[in-house]
């Protein structure tokens, strides 16, 4: 029956490996930060033990435990022991059978270390941020950079001399270190910009100017750590793409032929464009992860700190929920492109659809 | 030529989306409470250090709540506070105290009242401890390994019945009876200054309905009834924001009716050390609990320390290498003696603790300070090791130990009595502590230079703790009791040599993690234990007389290798908005950043230079 709609076959197809993709993805993050010897109660127990002897520190240390539900509890409520007296924990498999009751409920559970803080309101706080900062960055500098990669090629001369090193410079030098030195050069040395934080400290977050200015003031310095690498990153790739397809037997034949030089360049940058596109969904996906080097750089808020301290701490839900966001934006995002370039690529299109 | 038109149209979608999400930042952190202008920078006093990562809970009955409330006294308060400049315990909620033979008895400050106005009563005081003897998991009660009972007197001095009712002549008098077999007034002193007294009438009804569990999981974030001087106005990931209650009662009873000065006090979060520096720098923050590089370089841009020159702060913490002594070679004295001799303090001093601290002197005892009466030069120098690489090689070949070098002068093994070679001993400490990390370095290398077989060992920071608890680790960076209290040096030393919670490696303890003195081996010291028992009771002279001899014993046998000291309660401060600090050179206050303990005094203090001009 789908025979006859090849392209909803496709759309079908890609989504039904994207589902198994998903499922893997679930369980791995489940599975792979609970994998290790410490557990996050011990990270707490490290702050809160100091001057208990070993009766109170136990007794704290099973009362955090029941909280998180690591060691099994009977029907009163109360702990279940072993015959040496100790509570016994709860295992790897219940603990996940828990986890997808829960996310299919859409609650992605408490965060230990954060206790009594939810996962959705850890994440609510943070991504606003994230994603202020990640997709004009992404966006415009994925933009930029394609126009003037291929514009760089196109033109070569004097133009490409200049761009093309300060752009290599831009891909090739490391996240971190780009944003110390902005903020050497322009919150230390000349006190321009403020070297940390999101917006003013005497503010609170609101809809009014005296933040939204003191937003955009703060907002420069890591805007520019990030935006000027991805527009160095991705001016690279495109100024490669677009000479690679000058080279092709279709452009000379084209240009034998004597076709428009617009219409050659549209067909040029169609095809260029290809790879560029899966990069921009893969960072589009990617973003909510968070722009951790960014985020520890300027002190600015975000996701990517959350899920560092969490994975340091071994906060199970905060790693598994954030993980669980990371991977189904990852997800989403690639099945767009993989459907857009279907769309857009006729080769594609021919194998999948078995017509040329 | 559609797909050309959809194109087009792209660009401006994506532009709203992006300007729409922007807008999205200010109206998703919309906190309640908070005003559009900001807070007056003249009026507010930044203090940073105390707070790490996002608050969660304002709760008073968890251990791990948040600044202000895990350090103290801007929002709830003790009964005493511990002066470690003057070594005296200074009122707060209680306005004197007395040490008799079998309990402490505090008297309450008649005019403490919560903030809804309700006096502080003996039956809050009661309520707060009591809650700590029926369960096991509040930050309070391990003082019931100390006390009996905590009793409540009227004037007259006769018990008035745990049943609290509205009068004026409320319980002021309450007396904590000492536990006969385990008399120690030092660590009574210690909760007396450490426990926070809670509202009985808040508290009481409500783990009455919904049970402790419960109660503990509020968040007690909106308006609570607090007794201290500043109320938490609103926090979020980035900050914690507290305003000065005009209505304090200590206003008037303590600070002679003068309001304190800064009208907020603030406690910015940062995700790296780095930032508190810049920000000191840049006078966006006033005070600052961090460690903070070549603090004589910041000297031109306002930003000081407890003293001008070196070692700039006062230490009060001794990190130190436990050693588990039932491991291998550890087990013997002369080996761990010899390791002692083998390290470069100086060094660690100077590379790892970028000299901001005193020379370091064997044994348990700080040279310097209130803890100065009981030191002895005398007996550090005739039982103490130095760093001595030649008496390090002396001791290892006076026991019998063979060190093999290879021709470039690295050690290859060591070799004990038998001919058998001597294991690897490895020291661990968290990856990524960079301090710690150096002087984990520097001990190896000093200790394969004498010819010990020693590694460094980075572990997972999760790990380090289950590893120290457990006595999994041959040796393991660590500082035990390093906050100041009364108790100063007794609980260095219980926490390093008492057998009280004494177990096998794989069970947790929090005490004597190394395993030494084990009561039920042959070689036990008795004699270390009832020093241990017998100092919190004595008075001078046997008190000294007993603390040297405990020293020496610590000298002798090496349960651990002290490194250096560490300021573990200190601050830098900056003057571009603030002046009159506490500093050693006026020091009307111990170095402890307000909002901590003692130093919360400083507020009243303070002086805007704003003001001054």
């Amino acid at each position: 029956m789908l025979k006859n709609h090849p392209v909803l076959k496709h759309i079908l197809g890609r989504a039904a490996w994207y589902l198994v993709t998903f499922l893997v993805a679930v369980t791995i993050n489940f599975f792979l930060p609970r994998l290790g010897k410490a557990n996050p109660v011990d990270t707490i127990m490290a702050k809160v033990s100091a001057g208990l002897d070993t009766k109170s520190a136990n007794a704290v240390e099973e009362q955090y435990l029941k909280e998180f539900g690591l060691v099994q509890v009977d029907a009163q409520g109360k702990v279940v022991r072993g015959k040496s007296g100790k509570a016994l924990k709860t295992s790897l498999g219940s603990q996940f059978v828990n986890y997808l009751g829960m996310s299919l409920r859409g609650d992605l559970g408490g965060s230990i270390l954060q206790h009594p803080k939810r996962v959705s309101e850890i994440i609510k706080t943070a991504i606003p941020w994230t994603l202020a900062l990640q997709l004009p960055t992404i966006v415009f500098g994925w933009l930029i950079g394609n126009v003037l990669g291929a514009l760089a090629a196109y033109k070569r001369g004097i133009f490409d001399k200049l761009f093309y090193p300060g752009a290599l410079l831009m891909s090739a030098i490391p996240a971190f270190c780009f944003g110390i030195l902005l903020v050497y050069w322009f919150a230390i040395k000349r006190e321009w910009f403020p070297a940390v934080g999101g917006y003013d400290e005497g503010l609170t977050p609101a809809l009014n100017a005296a933040f939204l200015s003191s937003a955009a003031y703060y907002y420069v310095l890591p805007f520019l750590s990030v935006f000027l690498l991805v527009v160095g990153g991705q001016a690279i790739g495109m100024r490669s793409m677009c000479i690679y397809e000058l080279g092709t037997d279709y452009v000379k034949y084209a240009k034998l032929l004597g076709v428009k030089e617009n219409k050659i360049l549209y067909y040029m940058f169609r095809n260029a464009m290809l790879p560029q596109l899966t990069g921009l969904a893969v960072s589009l996906g990617t973003m909510v992860g968070g722009a951790l080097i960014a985020e520890i750089v300027f002190s600015y808020p975000g996701l990517g700190m959350a899920i560092l301290t969490a994975i340091q701490s071994n906060d199970y839900p905060v790693i598994t929920g954030c993980c669980l966001l990371v991977t189904t934006t990852v997800l989403i995002a690639n099945f767009t492109a993989d459907l857009l370039i279907g769309l857009f690529d006729p080769r594609i299109r021919a194998v999948q659809g078995g017509k040329p | 030529m559609m797909r050309i038109r959809e194109r087009s149209k792209k660009l401006p979608a994506v532009a709203i989306i992006a300007v729409a999400l922007l807008g999205s930042v200010s109206a998703c952190n919309r906190a309640s409470g908070g005003d559009g202008d900001g807070l007056p920078r003249a009026e507010t006093l930044y203090v940073a250090g105390r707070q790490w990562g996002e608050p969660t809970t304002f709760n008073p009955l968890m251990s791990s709540v948040q600044w202000p409330v895990n350090n103290i006294n801007l929002m709830y308060e003790t009964l005493l506070l511990y002066n470690a400049l003057t070594g005296k315990m200074e009122p707060l909620l209680a306005e004197s105290f007395a040490q008799l033979n079998d309990d402490i008895e505090v008297s309450l400050n008649p005019a403490a009242r919560w903030s809804d106005g309700k006096p502080v009563t003996g039956w809050d005081v009661k309520f707060s401890f009591d809650l700590g003897d029926k369960n096991k998991s509040l930050p309070v009660s391990p003082v019931w390994q100390y006390i009996d009972a905590v009793r409540l007197l009227d004037e007259s001095g006769k018990e008035v019945a745990d049943t609290p009712r509205d009068t004026p002549d409320y319980p002021r008098r309450v007396a904590f009876i000492l536990k006969p077999d385990r008399r120690n007034p030092l660590v009574v002193l210690d909760w007396l200054q450490d426990a926070r007294i809670i509202p009985r009438h808040i508290f009481e009804p409500e783990i009455q309905k919904h049970g402790l569990d419960a109660t503990t999981s509020l968040k007690f974030d909106k308006d609570p009834v607090i007794s201290g001087p500043y109320q938490l106005k609103q926090y979020s990931s980035e900050k914690i924001v507290t305003e000065r209650r005009p209505d304090y009662w200590g206003n008037n009873a303590l600070h002679a009716g003068k309001l304190p000065v800064p009208r907020y006090v603030v406690h910015p979060i940062y995700k790296s050390n780095d930032h508190f520096s810049i920000a000191l720098r840049q006078g966006r923050l006033d005070m600052s609990s961090t460690f903070v590089p070549r603090i004589w370089r910041k000297a031109e841009k306002g930003v000081h320390a407890w003293l001008e020159d070196p070692p700039y702060f006062v230490g009060t913490g001794m990190p130190m290498l436990f050693i588990n002594v039932k491991h291998g070679p550890l087990a013997d004295v002369a080996y761990r003696r010899a390791m002692a001799f083998s390290i470069n303090y100086v060094d660690i001093r100077e590379l790892a603790g970028s000299n901001y601290s005193e020379p370091l002197q064997p044994g348990l005892i700080m040279p310097s300070g209130l803890e100065a009466q009981f030191y002895s030069a005398a007996d550090a120098k005739q039982y103490g090791v130095g760093y001595d690489p030649a008496r390090a090689k002396q001791t290892l070949a006076e026991a019998g130990y063979k060190s093999l070098f290879n021709e470039k002068g690295d050690l290859v093994e060591t070799r004990d009595k038998a001919g058998q070679r001597v294991q690897t001993v490895y020291i661990k400490s968290p990856t990524g502590w960079s301090d710690w990390e150096s002087i984990v370095k520097i001990a190896v290398r000093g200790m394969r230079e004498a010819g010990i077989d020693a590694r460094e060992k980075f572990i997972d920071g999760n790990l380090f703790w289950t590893d120290l608890a457990k006595g999994e680790f041959d040796l393991i960076m660590n500082t035990p009791a390093s906050a100041p209290s009364p108790s100063k040096p007794w609980s260095r030393f219980d926490a390093v040599m008492t057998t009280q919670d004494f177990a096998p490696e794989g069970e947790k303890v929090y005490k004597n993690m190394g395993r030494f003195n084990d009561p039920k081996a042959p070689g036990y010291i008795a004699r270390i234990d009832q020093l241990l028992a017998t100092i919190p009771t004595l008075k001078e002279p046997e008190r000294s007389a007993a603390y040297r001899e405990l020293n020496v014993i610590f000298m002798q046998q090496q349960p651990t290798i002290p490194l250096m000291y560490r300021p573990d309660q200190f601050y830098e401060f900056s003057t571009r908005h603030w002046t009159n600090y506490s500093t050693a050179t006026h020091p009307y206050l111990p170095p402890q950043i307000p909002g901590e303990r003692c130093g919360t005094g400083m507020l009243w203090a303070l002086v805007p230079v704003a003001q001054k001009q």
